[in-house]
């Protein structure tokens, strides 16, 4: 979960690694009153929970008043990468000497974290990364291991200083590493570490991602206001009501709705209608055990997307079990009823019930089926997702041939 | 053969009073799991499904000789359950929860390391060994017992990989979830290894998907393999993923996309299945 560069900053202060003074703004006039405060000329920053900032226009330098006016009110009308930006960090100009990178992260291949350093800092540091590999100092720390003082110095020693600087980095990446443990961080980034024309080590920047899953014993976090939130950037309407009714779910370009069982084959589904000539409309997982009115929700994504001429569903049961998963879609039967052809196939954990839940329904009111194909565990699900493309292509021919006539 | 699991396992289940717990425990036993106890700290003395509870996983241990465990606590208790039962002697831990706090799951990995234990998951959908027994949450409909070996990230894949594999008349000598989450406690390439032993396993399947680093270590081992390996992964059409910021990157390189994933395999040697119909097809032509 990214965090704000002002919100890691907050943090790199609350651990006393040093940031250049600022002020947030949420509208010209207070990026002006911050301007005024910290002294011209200011650096404008966008707050924006994506990379790629630099190179979108998304930071400034402010030398007048005038400057501050126009460049925010620039900003505050700007998109990167889909995200709006509503908040401007108004700080110092640095007077730089050198930008430096240090970096931490977890391997997951060695098991470790790993504590990064390299002396050209910037923007293009990860094709310094694969051009120059020597250029990039490393140091693993098992994650119950102590971090001692001369591992930063072998760090700092790597970024290329010296003398009466080493003292200041070595600081520095002890503290790093202190917020990256304290706040569960997945990624801590200082990404330029800027060395000043009069010797001080400074976090221009300030990159955090927190482990999501760890948030529940860092009320720390939730009282700086930094909740679960969402990082990939503008959601279509259809992707916010998902995510309002927690399913995870993206719009993709083609026609065929996916109505999925777990991640795993919600990924591989998109495979298949590919190899098979069809065209997913989304990608969808109903996570592990999802009740009958989430399901009921999936389905309900799919009817409602004009976008969608038939849809391909699939349940195997596991810890979601097919008996919630009938029940989900005889709810969505009765409640709405489905216009859209279907085919889908259940099978695993409770399947009797399930096909016994469907038998039901249909004896009650046959009418609700008509639509839906449901294949069991002697249809492999290959077919079922041929025979998915196959309505799609019956409904988009059934369509043209209606309006010819 | 089986690997992990077979008819002599004496299974734990920590967490067995809770709603998950003990649905999958009847089921468990219903399959003929030796399921010989349950934890539930406060709970001791209860019975569920007949299966006697007792406070720790020592007392599990101590009185009913267990040596296997499958977790069904919520995930902030995984890395206290998950030690718990390493330090009381367990040599097989199941972890079925999903969202383990990352720096708990290595916790748990680096004490499983020091102990010679292996813990499986998190968010994994168990270990079945077809007909001798099931830890976990698999369904039970797929599985027959055979000759093929399966391991793989994906709960729902597994089951469709084991369906192929049963209709098809292979069948599997054990199938292992390594699960979903970020950081897992077990690996394909040490799964791989046990197989590879395994003188009832005649070929294995890893099934595997876009994200993540796990597949690209396997490649090393199946270059090593006395048996066929089939691969396939899932995510090869998916929209491409965030990245980890540049210290991910630089730390990842090229890892997680399907088309590296599916190079690196089949560089080693091993045969890419596209769906789950090709893998009895691959089996036949290997003549496994």
């Amino acid at each position: 979960m990214r965090l704000y560069e002002y919100e890691g900053k907050e943090l790199f202060k609350r651990e006393s690694i040093l940031t250049p003074s600022s002020r947030l703004a949420c509208d010209v006039e207070s990026a002006l009153s911050a301007s005024e405060v910290i002294g011209l000329p200011v650096v404008l920053k966008a707050q924006v929970l994506t990379g790629g900032r630099g190179k979108a226009g998304g930071v400034k330098i402010a030398r007048t008043r005038e400057d501050v006016k126009r460049y925010s009110e620039e900003l505050f009308s700007l998109k990167i990468s889909g995200f709006p930006v509503e908040k401007l960090l108004v700080e110092e100009c640095l007077n730089i000497e050198k930008e430096l990178y240090v970096g931490i992260s977890i391997d997951r291949v060695r098991y470790c974290l790993a504590l990064i350093g390299c002396a050209e800092g910037g923007i293009e540091i990860e094709e310094t990364a694969r051009r120059f590999p020597e250029k990039i100092k490393r140091v693993d720390l098992k994650v119950t291991e102590e971090m001692f003082p001369h591992q930063a110095l072998f760090l700092a020693k790597g970024l290329g200083l010296a003398g009466s600087h080493l003292r200041p980095a070595t600081d520095t990446i002890l503290r790093l590493v202190r917020v990256f443990r304290r706040y569960e961080a997945k990624l801590a980034e200082i990404n330029p570490l800027v060395l000043t024309t009069n010797g001080k080590l400074v976090a221009a920047d300030a990159r955090m991602s927190i482990d999501e899953d760890a948030l529940f014993r860092h009320s720390e976090l939730s009282e700086m206001g930094i909740e679960k939130r969402h990082e990939e950037g503008e959601l279509t309407e259809r992707e916010k009501r998902a995510r309002e009714n927690g399913i995870p779910y993206l719009d993709l370009d083609g026609d065929i709705g996916m109505f999925p069982g777990g991640a795993g084959f919600g990924i591989m589904g998109i495979d298949f209608l590919n190899f098979y000539g069809g065209k997913p409309a989304n990608f969808m997982d109903s996570g592990g055990g999802p009740t009958p009115e989430r399901l009921a929700k999936m389905l309900e994504l799919l009817e409602d997307n004009p976008k969608v001429v038939a849809i391909f569903g699939a349940r195997f049961g596991g810890i979601s079990k097919c008996d919630d998963f009938a029940r989900g879609v005889v709810m969505f039967l009765k409640e709405k009823g489905l216009t859209k052809p279907m085919a889908m196939r259940m099978t695993g954990n409770m399947w009797q019930e399930g096909v016994r839940i469907f038998e039901e329904a249909k004896k009650e009111n046959p009418g609700l089926f008509t639509n839906i194909e449901i294949y069991g565990i002697e249809t492999p699900i290959e077919d079922v997702a041929k025979r998915a493309i196959e309505l799609a292509r019956k409904r988009k021919e059934g369509a043209r041939g209606g309006h010819s006539c | 053969m089986a690997i992990l699991v077979d008819e002599n396992s004496r299974v734990i289940v920590q967490g067995i009073t809770g709603g998950a717990g003990s649905f999958h425990t009847k089921r468990m036993l219903e399959y003929g799991t030796k399921i010989v106890s349950g934890t539930s700290p406060g709970k001791a003395g209860q019975k569920i499904e007949g299966v006697p509870v007792f406070d720790t996983v020592a007392e599990c241990v101590a009185a009913t000789r267990a040596n296997v465990s499958v977790i069904f606590l919520p995930a902030q208790f995984v890395l206290d359950g998950a030690i718990e039962a390493i330090r009381a002697g367990i040599r097989v831990v199941v972890v079925v929860p999903e969202h383990i706090p990352l720096a708990d799951m290595m916790k748990v990995r680096q004490e499983a390391k020091e102990k010679g234990a292996l813990v499986i998951g998190g968010n994994t959908a168990g270990i079945i060994s077809p007909g001798k027994a099931n830890v976990g949450i698999m369904p039970d409909i797929a599985f027959k017992p055979g000759r093929v070996g399966t391991v793989s990230r994906s709960g729902s894949l597994t089951y469709y990989v084991a369906d192929t594999l049963s209709s098809s008349g292979f069948g599997e000598t054990t199938c292992v979830g390594l699960g979903g989450d970020p950081i897992l406690g077990t690996t394909f390439e040490e799964i791989l290894d046990l197989f590879d032993k395994d003188p009832d396993t005649h070929a294995v399947v890893l099934v595997g998907e876009i994200g993540g680093v796990y597949e690209e270590m396997a490649p090393p081992r199946i270059a090593e393999m006395t048996k066929p390996v089939l691969a396939m992964i899932a995510g090869v059409h998916a929209p491409r993923g965030k990245r980890m910021g540049h210290a991910g990157a630089i730390i990842e390189g090229t890892m997680g996309t399907a088309g590296e994933k599916l190079k690196a395999l089949e560089d080693s040697g091993a045969h890419i299945a596209r769906t789950f119909l090709d893998i009895p097809v691959i089996l036949n032509k290997l003549g496994v």
